[in-house]
């Protein structure tokens, strides 16, 4: 172990504790705690910086050999997630002006920096749990409705279901190998061991989970909808992110084959056409979102068929243009009077004439996630694609296609809210706070970059 | 040559025209229309230099830009004209800013919105037709569909909603196949060279088997068959017609329709000629299926504005067998046929629109004696009828004129071979003549003559913008109906290299 590179390889890692411990002191230290906020902020932009600044110096080190490596596209990947996490703090300012939740947010990054370095099964295992445990409570912080507590009991059970698979699995692949590397999962992908392949199929089924891919999506609704605005930007965006480059972590570059392939499609497959089809029927804009992850969610998945640096460049990069667009959504949602009535779809009928700026952002937002060009969506969607038909599995990719042409009435369904529908009379007529504004600015900029130059972003991975 | 980035300037300038849009206070309506008019005007003097350059004796791309736009996937931003889209580019920018003139009353409603709208989907429709790249050609064609959504959804009639969606679905439908196949072209070609392309230069060389060619021609095909619309994948037209503003009907008639024949001309056809070739009896009969029934639709509709979206499924159709055709005189009659559909079509619309704003029905038994009413309005309506009949001297005559020619001159032949099946789909498309002059005269009929009757008489005739907007267009379509050897000129090369291209086998194996 070197004490230098644990310093410098870690800096992002280091910068999150040292916030966690100055926001826990903040909190005890006063009776009127204030500057959570602006601190967390400061801390977490820190964190991106440092993490941006390794990476484009090319830095690569191994700290802990055989549990935490860092290299440099990883190191922008998550300098690249650590500033999605800003607008979302932003966010949090009208749900939660002070409070336990800044330290567990942070904390919960912490969890992700860690798994994205991991290589082995154990600082994988804890960065995962670091990620998701601050999300069971910040999913009941500050509920505002009775079902708050109830999704955030539903998360917590289906997330330890989860995390008992990925154990399973993880202790029989170590039954097998006698090792914790995660290459084993590599190897175990084109294994006929039959223990292999249950260890295998387990922690492919734990992450289908967590991802919720159908069928094991019907948490998600539920803790989307209980959690509060700022948490569901989190939970859909940061916390599929990290769900999603841990899978990434363990397939690594290893090609899928045989039955593998069938199992990593046809669930995704599902997925897609069942998120986008019960997607259309929602009345609540969170719920709607939940099932629209879904389908993300296999559209991700997809891209696990095709092998080597594509796979990376296409998850990345698809949860790159996902992440900011959806925040984009988030932040650009109308405040309402409480947090049930803000999450209703139908305040955003005729939003165009109440707000311009609010409408024309959200509007974006959701033609980007239905992949309409040139907005950003598309050219994820195009990469994940072209890596399905590259690796030969042309019939899934049309079905896919096929699956994400269902998906085009429900954003459709949103456009027409707001633009075409006149404005109900309930609608709150509040707009945008000035927070809140300042966030979908800040997604604007990453937007446009990766609407003009794709190629660019996704040669950076 | 100084003309460098002039095209560019050209696509761009609606995006420009935005920027200016969203500088103007949304109050400000008479503003917000004098930009928008001015900006499209601008764009259309640009083309018109730019049409004026066009050397017809070099073949290939001018006036062409290429950058390197994502170099991983040989993606570039390249753009330029050739003989095929030199003509719709100049008929796109041509109608531009009668669009734009035509909207200046209509629309009260969010008009900050609807010119925006309006540049957003004229900048998309320029792109597809300029660029030369599959990837940028696929982004403008996709992008066509969002305003289209909106200027039917926002300023459309009572059923808005419906059509728009109709129109919506059933176009991403034809997308999302396409998207697949230009996928799957773009990989197999990079398997065999190595190199990633998405240039249609390259792809015009990609070697394919012919079941291969058979299912991209179709994923193609079915996105291009939506937009063009051919029978029977037309049912949203009418529909999306009927619902839309003027403006809506006119820009989609007048050239997002073309974008279907276009994409068969430069993309569907040249791309897979071994499956067009063993497709070909199927396409000519749609198009010769689609020239009668939607001429038989037309006949029996007493709404003017079906009417119209009935008889541009059967124009469309004619542009269709003129391709498929594969004659040269045939090819090139089909170019004109697009254009001289966009303006009749553009035009009758204008002037169905010019009713309905003082009339509020488009029920063809409500009206009758126009001619006594309005006799300038009817003028110019007799003039547009008559040009969609295909009169001589006007421009629908010269295009059907060289379909049918060039149908005849390549079913000969084969006639003689003792193949008699394309002689009577040719014979067949005649009857589409005939069936056009009885629907549009039918038409005339009613509207113009008998007892003068119209609801919330009596009614202003045209008003100087009016007559200044229908008056440039049917300049425009006597000036392609007396002189089509210009415009002729400038699309031979273009019709050349298609008949070669789609003539010659290009399956694998085979010499280069």
């Amino acid at each position: 172990m070197n004490w230098q590179s644990v310093f410098a390889a870690m800096l992002p890692e280091h910068m999150l504790l040292l916030g966690i411990v100055l926001l826990l002191v903040l909190e005890i230290s006063s009776d009127k705690p204030r500057g959570a906020l602006p601190l967390s902020l400061v801390i977490v932009g820190a964190a991106a910086a440092a993490a941006a600044w390794l990476a484009l110096g090319g830095y690569s080190a191994a700290p802990f050999p055989g549990h935490y490596s860092v290299s440099a596209t990883g190191l922008l990947a998550k300098a690249v997630v650590l500033a999605l996490a800003f607008p979302v703090l932003l966010l949090a300012r009208d749900d939660f002006p002070e409070g336990p939740f800044y330290p567990l947010l942070l904390s919960s990054l912490y969890g992700f920096c860690l798994l994205l370095s991991s290589d082995s099964f154990l600082t994988l295992f804890l960065g995962l749990e670091i990620m998701s445990l601050p999300v069971y409570v910040l999913v009941l912080l500050a509920f505002g409705r009775p079902e708050s507590p109830e999704a955030a009991l539903k998360y917590l059970i289906l997330g330890g279901t989860a995390t008992a698979m990925f154990l399973m699995g993880v202790s029989l692949l170590y039954g097998g190998s006698a090792s914790l590397a995660l290459s084993v999962f590599g190897s175990a992908l084109a294994s006929r061991d039959i223990m292999a392949i249950a260890g295998v199929v387990l922690i492919v089924l734990a992450f289908f989970l967590k991802a919720a891919i159908v069928p094991f999506h019907a948490w998600a609704p539920d803790a989307y909808e209980g959690a509060s605005l700022s948490v569901t930007a989190y939970m859909a965006t940061i916390i599929k992110a990290g769900v999603l480059l841990a899978a990434l972590r363990l397939f690594g570059t290893a090609p899928v084959s045989g039955s593998m392939v069938d199992l990593l499609a046809l669930l995704p497959l599902v997925s897609i056409v069942w998120g986008n089809l019960t997607a259309m029927r929602q009345q609540s804009f969170r719920r709607m979102i939940a099932y629209s992850s879904i389908a993300h969610a296999g559209y991700l998945f997809y891209a696990f068929l095709g092998d080597g640096p594509g796979r990376f460049q296409a998850v990345v990069f698809y949860l790159l243009a996902y992440g900011v667009m959806n925040v984009l959504a988030f932040a650009s949602i109308p405040a309402g009077a409480n947090d049930t009535e803000r999450d209703r779809l139908d305040n955003l009928q005729g939003l165009f004439h109440r707000d311009p700026w609010a409408a024309m952002m959200i509007g974006v937002a959701m033609l980007s996630l239905a992949g309409i060009p040139p907005l950003p969506g598309f050219v994820a969607k195009f990469l994940i694609f072209k890596n399905v038909i590259a690796a030969g599995y042309t019939t899934y990719a049309v079905l896919g296609l096929i699956g994400s042409y269902l998906g085009i009435y429900f954003y459709l369904r949103v456009i027409q809210m707001m633009f075409i529908n006149p404005e109900s009379a309930s609608a709150p007529r509040v707009t945008l706070a000035p927070l809140a504004l300042v966030a979908s600015l800040i997604c604007v900029v990453p937007a446009v970059v990766l609407a003009v130059f794709p190629g660019w972003v996704f040669g950076r991975f | 040559m100084g003309d460098a980035g002039l095209l560019d300037l050209v696509l761009f300038l609606p995006l420009v025209g935005i920027g200016l849009l969203i500088a103007v206070p949304a109050g400000e309506g008479r503003m917000l229309r004098g930009v928008s008019f001015w900006v499209m005007v601008v764009q259309f003097l640009l083309t018109a230099w730019l049409y004026a350059k066009f050397d017809a004796s070099v073949g290939g791309l001018q006036f062409e830009t290429r950058l390197p736009w994502i170099p991983a996937w040989g993606v570039y931003y390249q753009i330029g004209l050739d003989g095929y889209n030199v003509l719709l580019v100049l008929l796109t920018a041509f109608l531009g800013p009668l669009v734009v003139a035509g909207a200046f009353t209509a629309v009260q409603k969010d008009v900050k919105l609807f010119y925006s709208m309006v540049f957003l989907i004229q900048f998309a429709m320029l792109g597809a037709f300029v660029a030369q790249d599959l990837f940028l050609f696929y982004l403008f064609w996709e992008t066509m569909m969002i305003p289209m959504f909106l200027i039917i959804g926002i300023w459309g009639g009572e059923r808005r909603l419906y059509a728009t969606y109709k129109f919506v679905l059933y176009t991403a439908f034809g997308s999302i196949l396409m998207l697949a196949a230009v996928i799957y072209l773009v990989w197999s070609l990079q398997t065999t060279t190595g190199v990633p392309s998405f240039a249609f230069a390259d792809l015009y060389r990609a070697k394919l088997p012919l079941s291969a060619q058979t299912l991209l021609l179709i994923a193609f095909g079915l996105s291009f068959a939506i937009k063009v619309p051919i029978v029977p994948f037309h049912t949203w037209l009418p529909d999306a017609h009927v619902e839309a503003p003027t403006t809506g009907s006119v820009i989609l008639a007048g050239v997002l329709l073309k974008m279907g024949t276009y994409g068969f001309m430069k993309l569907g056809f040249p791309l897979f000629p071994d499956a067009t070739q063993t497709l070909l009896p199927v396409i000519m009969t749609l198009a010769v299926v689609s020239i009668v029934y939607g001429a038989c639709l037309a006949l029996v509709q007493n709404d003017i504005k079906k009417i119209i979206a009935y008889s541009s499924i059967s124009h469309l159709g004619y542009v269709m067998l003129g391709l498929a055709s594969l004659d040269l005189l045939g090819i090139q009659g089909a170019v004109i046929q697009m254009v001289s559909h966009g303006l009749t079509a553009a035009g009758l619309f204008l002037v169905v629109g010019m009713i309905y704003e003082r009339c509020h029905t488009r029920d063809l038994a409500a009206y009758g004696g126009i001619a006594k009413l309005l006799p300038v309005y009817s003028l110019f309506f007799m003039i547009l009828t008559l040009a969609s009949v295909g009169l001589p001297t006007t421009s629908g005559f010269t295009g059907e004129f060289l379909v049918l020619l060039g149908a005849f001159t390549a079913s000969w032949p084969q006639y003689q071979q003792g193949n008699s099946f394309p002689l009577v789909l040719a014979v067949v498309a005649v009857s589409g003549v005939v069936l056009g002059a009885l629907y549009m005269l039918r038409l005339a009929q009613q509207f113009l003559f008998g007892v003068a009757k119209a609801p919330h008489a009596p009614v202003a005739d045209l008003d100087l913008r009016e007559k200044l907007i229908l008056g440039t267009l049917v300049v425009a379509i006597f000036a392609l109906g007396l002189f089509p050897d210009e415009p002729m000129r400038k699309t031979e090369l273009a019709a050349k290299q298609f008949q070669q291209l789609v003539t010659t086998a290009r399956l694998p194996g085979g010499t280069p």
